[in-house]
């Protein structure tokens, strides 16, 4: 039987070894702690998006418009988003509303859900069925798009629910992950650009002549990119319309 | 790249599953009679099997081969194993290290550019 001091955990420490288990102990807390800090002041600030429960639940009338992402262009609005306001709209989870506003598109509609915001970008994330979006009285006037002609952008491509403040960090290459299943379940994809463009730093993001974003695109998301495509404002929100083929990193 | 990666990860678990099939149903019996007439645990060693099957093909033909080396488990750590470990650790903090310094900057300096006016401008 060797006599080396052998350390069980439910007995107390062996002489020659209580020293070498204090330092152990204290490398390891120290080293746990500091890891922690290294990593938390290493991640990005996830910015002010967040879910504006404080707001209450927004009962709003609006246009829709299919651009290929559902839009509401509103007519009837609340103290928090006024009439004129173009909001995009996503379900609950990660699932946007394509389905339902389908048959709207043209039409005017009710609308009912809770906001989401960071800066200028509001993303309205709508009750169950017709009690989130229901017909409101017929068709009506699309608000004419504005061509803003081709543009080569910097930025980065999110999904705009989780962007606008549903998860925290929405944006980055922790949340890519959740953004590619996000954009899968058809939740309006986003563009946030390195600087404004018309005084917009968001704009929806779509593939050519504002048909659903490429899944191409899929692989650049989270990432820093640069990309060509043409823009147009649909009411107060850009869209952007990109060459798929131009997509590259910007370093 | 992420669509080779994906081919990568089901051959590798589709050779697991064919290992665990076999392994599960004929093997186990023939390398411990413990598990002999035993079955219902053999389902939850599936998803370890999937991910360690080279381990488990190895295990096995070294049991066939040589008998249990269970005994073994127990001898004295290697000097080897040292290396290892320090190995190891250096290669952690180098994937960090890496992984750190490849994140990209935020292109806050790059100025959108309009390349053709609009029909509306």
């Amino acid at each position: 039987m060797s006599d080396k001091p052998f350390f069980i955990g439910y007995m107390p420490a062996p002489e020659g070894l209580r020293a070498f288990l204090v330092i152990v102990a204290a490398a390891v807390i120290g080293g746990m702690a500091g890891a922690s800090w290294v990593l938390g002041v290493g991640q990005d600030d996830p910015g002010p998006g967040a879910v504006r429960g404080d707001y209450g639940r927004q009962n709003l009338m609006g246009i829709v418009e299919l651009v290929p992402y559902p839009l509401l262009h509103v007519v009837e609005g609340s103290d928090t988003i006024p009439e004129g306001t173009t909001l995009m709209m996503s379900a609950g989870n990660k699932a946007g509303v394509d389905a339902r506003a389908l048959p709207l598109d043209g039409q005017l509609a009710a609308v009912s859900g809770v906001v989401m915001e960071r800066g200028d970008l509001q993303m309205l994330q709508l009750r169950g069925g017709r009690r989130g979006l229901g017909p409101g009285g017929g068709p009506m006037d699309i608000p004419e798009p504005v061509d803003m002609g081709r543009w080569r952008l910097a930025g980065e491509i999110c999904d705009g629910k989780c962007l606008a403040g549903a998860m925290r960090p929405g944006r980055g290459l922790a949340h890519r992950a959740c953004a590619a299943m996000c954009l899968l379940g058809d939740v309006p994809p986003v563009f946030v650009s390195s600087q404004p463009v018309d005084g917009e730093e968001f704009m929806l993001i779509t593939g050519p002549d504002e048909t659903p974003l490429p899944k191409e695109a899929y692989d650049f998301l989270s990432q820093y990119v640069s990309v060509e495509g043409t823009i147009k404002r649909h009411g107060d929100l850009l869209v952007f319309s990109i060459d798929a083929a131009t997509l590259k990193l910007t370093n | 790249m992420a669509a080779t990666l994906v081919l990568l990860g089901k051959i590798w678990l589709w050779a697991g599953a064919a290992v665990a099939a076999v392994f599960l149903t004929f093997g186990l019996d023939r390398i411990d009679e413990d598990a002999q007439e035993a079955y219902v645990f053999r389902p939850l060693l599936i998803p370890g099997v999937l991910m360690i099957w080279p381990l488990v093909l190895w295990r096995w033909w070294h049991i066939e081969r040589h008998g249990d080396i269970t005994m073994a488990r127990y001898s004295p750590v290697r000097s080897a194993h040292t290396a290892a470990a320090v190995a190891m650790s250096i290669a952690i903090i180098l994937v960090l290290s890496f992984g750190w310094n490849a994140r990209q900057d935020w292109p806050g300096d790059v100025a959108p550019v309009q390349m053709t006016k609009g029909s509306d401008e």
